[in-house]
Parts: structure tokens; sequence; C-alpha cells
């Protein structure tokens, strides 16, 4: 059988998702050994940019009209599209934009000069495209991609946590930085999966890794109200990685 | 007239181009066009908690993801007049030296070496010669888990918080990191041999005009307030605080991008920059290594800056094992963060990124809200710097034809190691 074909992108972003796959330095060789990489822009200088691929992997977030054009005619050519990361999945920090006057913005950072730019509103890629997975984070674990070409290349989809990040903290039986401790953390209504690695440190969770399915940001918000947060830092603070209502 | 065109350089970290005009013998216009996306994120942080702004603007960029949270933080604590423990400024250089470690091994052999050994990828390189692949993975690899034992990620790190760290690495993660860096000292040695082993590349000469961090020691990547800048034998010292003068945005006739001038003279900033403002750093194995690797300092030809790269993995895996066995010697204490008291004022910081200096400078209110932002990265430095060795490289090359011209311009972009998505607010022009 022939390897399938892959592509690996970055639309406009930090390009952590594809240095996460370049991360996988012990299982790097074998990986690539198993597919049939054609394109990889960040890691290779021969591309070939027009053919069909059984998979692209795309990372980053659609902010201007060549990005979405990339996008749509990375769809065309892709068998199953995967959103890579949380800037793709939900928009991520440039997202932000989201209710602000970006024209106000893009003044204020390049001058006049900046109307003239290819610059629109932040998108995640299911706003533009049909996406066939996603796997987010920001970045992304180095686990959950390697996981999904594995099962990928069996023809299944790879299956991750459905529960908050405060599943994953309890698990491990650390002190509630939020109950305990009285800060902002964003673990009740954060995808857990990435082993609640901030509150193990000690350090709140900021919800990098975008919402849980079924996540209560109201019923976070009242609870630490109560504790006497103001409402308006509560709301930019959960409002950093995934703008409200980006539903997927 | 004629024109060469790379329409989408490879290789590099985010997206860009360049753009070189020809007229008969005459070289026109030279761009370095970015289309990286623009994000915004500056205005965007604005009424974030001081807290709260590292982790947004370390998505500025990946490879340089610990650079960017550590100079917010250094910022922030300038603002605020916070004074961190001397473990929180040793595991904060730790990180550095990850950072660089992992960043220098990623662009040698994975992004620049394929160039000069006519591979299109470390990946199709590999199938001919994976010791050399191999090698730069396994130095890639400690660079990235010196990063996760001290910030907790190799991407976005989230252990360093403002006031110092969330919890401190244990002494058995330390000792099992200095293991790796025992294999580290051969691997960047061995490193250099490769790098001395490769081609030359001389197809560009030009008095080059450097800037760095000046800093006490010497050697720090973190610790220093001040920035030197060597140009033909006369150094100029430029204070943190006064830090728009080197990035003082200047129109240039052929774009309407602006671009980092010093005295009117564009400048390189990143390892080789970092040599030339503190030669006196290299001694002993450092000197060895500069010989075998042909470099003369102060150089002439940018292409070196990936010699500088090499030897500065050497140097970086030399200063990682000191700082652990510092650490070991004192003792590691799990110290909470240094208690923060916000007030209204700005705070500038100045570091070394692994592509050279990176600034943060931020407004905060009364309250610990972040008020303006302005983040001054390294290849935003580098735009004017590169634009003038393209248009030397094509001046002083007998070949015009596309392929020639194209290949040599790439390898110059390529050794300035361009971080594209960092650069985006200086340059972005289409």
């Amino acid at each position: 059988m022939s390897k399938p074909t892959v592509g690996i992108f970055g639309l406009t972003g930090c390009a952590g998702d594809q240095l996460v796959i370049l991360n996988c330095e012990d299982r790097l060789l074998d990986l690539v050994a198993l597919i049939d990489v054609r394109e990889f822009l960040m890691a290779s200088s021969e591309n070939d940019t027009a053919c069909k691929l059984d998979l692209a992997l795309v990372e980053g977030a659609v902010v201007s009209q060549r990005d979405a054009d990339r996008l749509l005619a990375i769809r065309e050519r892709a068998k199953i599209l995967v959103a890579l990361g949380t800037c793709a999945v939900w928009g991520g920090v440039a997202a932000m934009d989201r209710g602000a006057d970006r024209r106000k913005l893009l003044e204020e950072v390049y001058g006049e000069q900046g109307f003239s730019y290819d610059t629109q509103a932040t998108k995640a890629l299911h706003e533009v495209v049909k996406v066939d997975l996603n796997i987010t984070g920001c970045p992304i674990e180095k686990d959950h991609i390697v996981t999904a070409i594995a099962n990928l290349l069996n023809g299944d989809l790879p299956v991750y946590p459905t529960y908050p990040v405060c599943t994953e903290c309890r698990m491990q039986e650390n002190n509630c930085l939020l109950m305990e401790r009285g800060e902002i953390c964003c673990g009740p209504i954060t995808a857990a999966g990435c082993k609640a690695r901030c509150p193990e440190l000690r350090v709140p969770c900021v919800g990098c890794r975008g919402p849980v399915h079924d996540a209560n940001p109201v019923s976070l918000a009242a609870m630490l109200a109560e504790r006497g947060f103001d409402r308006e830092a509560v709301a930019t603070r959960l409002r950093t990685f995934s703008p409200e209502g980006v539903a997927q | 007239m004629s024109k060469v065109v790379i329409d989408h350089l490879a290789r590099v970290e985010g997206h860009g181009g360049i753009t070189v005009e020809l007229e008969g013998d005459t070289v026109g216009s030279v761009q370095f066009d970015v289309f990286e996306g623009a994000r915004l994120l500056e205005p965007l942080v604005r009424g974030k908690r001081y807290d709260e702004v590292a982790p947004v603007l370390s998505r500025i960029c990946s490879i340089c993801s610990a650079a960017h949270t550590l100079t917010s933080l250094k910022a922030t604590e300038n603002a605020f007049g916070v004074r961190v423990s001397p473990q929180t400024d040793l595991l904060r250089e730790l990180m550095f030296r990850g950072e660089s470690i992992e960043s220098h091994a990623l662009h040698l052999f994975l992004l620049a070496a394929p160039d000069y050994l006519n591979y299109p990828s470390a990946i199709a390189l590999s199938a001919d010669k994976p010791a050399v692949v191999m090698l730069g993975l396994r130095l890639k690899k400690l660079g990235n888990m010196i990063q996760e034992t001290i910030g907790g990620r190799a991407v976005h790190p989230v252990n360093a918080v403002p006031g110092g760290f969330g919890r401190a690495p244990a002494i058995e993660q330390l000792i099992e990191l200095r293991s790796a860096l025992m294999q580290g000292v051969a691997d960047s040695d061995a490193a250099m041999d490769v790098m001395a082993s490769l081609p030359p590349a001389e197809f560009c000469h030009y008095d080059t005009v450097y800037a760095a961090l000046r800093t006490p020691s010497l050697d720090s990547y973190y610790a220093g307030d001040e920035v030197m800048v060597v140009s033909d034998g006369s150094r100029a010292i430029v204070h943190a605080t006064d830090y728009k003068t080197l990035s003082n945005e200047r129109a240039v006739p052929h774009s309407h991008a602006k671009h980092s001038a010093f005295r009117d003279k564009p400048f390189m900033v990143g390892a080789l920059a970092r040599l030339t403002v503190n030669p006196r750093r290299v001694t002993g194995k450092l000197a060895v290594a500069k010989k075998r690797l042909k470099l003369q300092l102060p150089a002439d030809n940018p292409m070196d800056n990936n010699k500088a790269q090499a030897l500065e993995l050497i140097n970086d895996v030399e200063r990682a094992l000191e700082i652990i066995e510092q650490l070991l010697r004192a003792g590691v204490k799990d110290e909470p963060p240094v208690p923060i008291q916000p007030r209204a004022a700005t705070g500038t910081a100045i570091t070394e990124a692994p592509r050279g200096l990176l600034i943060h400078s931020y407004t905060y209110d009364a309250g610990g809200r972040i008020t303006a932002a302005d983040v001054i990265t390294p290849t935003a430095f580098n735009a004017a710097s590169m634009e003038l060795h393209f248009r030397k490289a094509v001046e002083q090359s007998a070949e015009r034809d596309d392929a020639t011209l194209s290949r040599k311009l790439q390898m110059i972009a390529r050794a300035y190691d361009p971080c594209i998505s960092c650069s985006v607010h200086l340059l972005r022009r289409k």
C-alpha cells in the first residue's frame, strides 16, 4: 500500500503546533517514515503545492484573505483536514479582537498604512471550511498529534478527554487554587488533556486549550463574583484564548 | 527590468518572501516582504492584569516563547520595582540557555545545514546522513528538556510567573538535566565539527554594524539593561529606557515599511552580534572552536551567524552546566514568587532571545492593569540589515541567473534565522 500523502500548514499564528511536531525528536524520523510528507514549508524547500492530500494538518487562525484563500485551497486538496491547536480550533489569542474596533487597532499599531493591509477579523478554521478533526492546545500536546497520526493511519479517529482540566487536577490530588487560594483558575471550564500542567505547578489555568464540551462559564463567573472578583476581570481572563460564541 | 522573486521563504518560521529588482546590472529595490497576518496582540493585551500579560505575549512566537515570557516578566517587574531572588535569576538564565540550545540546533541542523549540503530538508538529509540529523535532534531535545524542566513546557512555558516560579525544580530533576548536559558537551563539540566541515558560503561581504545586550558578566542572555552597538571599531551604549533610539523607525525610499537603524545605519542582532559585542567571552574552549570554525570577529559576512550559533551551542551547554552546579551547591529552595504590589509605572526590559535583542516595554495603571505594550523583536531589528545584505549579495554576485541569486538570497535570509511571526508589527507590508 502506498503511504498516505500529508501536508503540514501554518496560517497566522506562532508556528507552535508545527514546532511541537518537530519537537517529537525521538519519534520524528519514524513518524515521517510512515507517511509521505508532500508539503511542509517550515521544514522543507521542496514542496508539492498542488497534489491531493490524504491528510492536511493546519495550524493558525484565519486573519487575512490570503489565509482564507490558502485554507480553501487546502480543503479542496485534502480528504481529511485537521485543525491543529487553539488558534485553528477556537481562534486563539488573536480572536480577542471580537467586539473590538479592528480599524482603530490597526491604526494604532501601523498608522494609516494599516488600512491598506489584507487583514480581517480573526476566525477559527471551522468558520471558513469543514474541519474533520480538532486537536486543541496552545500548543498541542506531542502525544495527541502522534496518537492522531497513528489512529488515522488505521482508519480510526483519536479520542481525547471530554472532561475539564479540573478533573485531571483532582486526579493528581492538587490543592484547589480556586477554592482554597481564591485565584482565578479556568480549570473548571477548560478542556483537559494537558494533565493539569499549570495547577500542578501551582499556577492557575489560563484556559489555553479552549472550553471543554458543556463548559459553564456563567456559573464559574458567578462563583468568582461571590468571591469578590469583579466581573470585567473575570470576563477578560475567560476570553483570552477563545472568544464567546465560537460554537463547534 | 528583471526581478528575482522568492514567493514564500521555506525553512524559516512564518510567512515571508524576498523581491529584488534588477535594471541591467544595477540593483533597484530590495524587499524583505512579510505577509504574516496581523494579530494586533499589543493593543489586544490592554486591560489585562499584570499576571495575564506574559501568557498572551509569549504567543507572539513559539520558538522564542521562553524569551518573550521572561522578557515580559522582567518588564512587568521593572515597572513595579520587584527584585526577584538570586535563585529565580539563575533559573531564568537556565531557561534562556535551554531555549537557545533548542533554537540553534533546530536552525543549524533542520533549517540551515540542508542548504550547504544541497538537500531540500533535514528529512531528505537523514536518508544519506542519519547521524548528522540525529545529532541535531539530540541537541534540540536537550534544549527542550531544560525548558520543560524549568519552564513546565517546551513551547509557551507556564511555570515562570511575575516574581519567580510556580514551583522550583526538584534536585533529582536537576541531576537528570546534568547528565543530559554531559552528553550535550560531546554533542555540541560534534555540532561544531559538522559546521566547520560545511563548504564556505562567501557571497556577501560588508562592514556590518552589530548590537547586543551589554552584560555585566559578559555572558548573560537575561541580566543587563544596556545595549552596546559596535560600528567600525567604535562603540556606543544605549540604556533600556532609551530603547527608542534603536528602534527609531525610519521611512525607506524603496518601500512603505519603516526600519530600525542606529545613527542612520541598519544593524544586525543575534549570535554573531553577541560575540562581536562581548568578544572577551570567547576564551578557552570557545577560542579553539572559533579557530576551527575560521570565524573572524568582527565578521563581514552575515553567513557567519551560523558559525556563531555553533559556537554558542558549546557555550550554552557549558553555561547551563555551571548554573546547575551552582544551584545544586546552594540547594534549591521551594520559594513562593515575590509578592507584587502594582503601581502606575512604566517598565522596559531588554534581553537576548536566540535571534538577538528583544525588548518589551509596558505601562501599567495603579490597579496593575496594562495600558500600553510595545514589543520589538530581533527580526524587526534585523529587517533593514537583511535587506542591505541581500543588496550587497546581488551586487557582489558574478552570476546573475535567477537560480544562483535565489539560492544565495535564501541562504542569507536563513542565516539571519528570521522569526517572521515575531517581526510582524514593524514590517508588514503586503
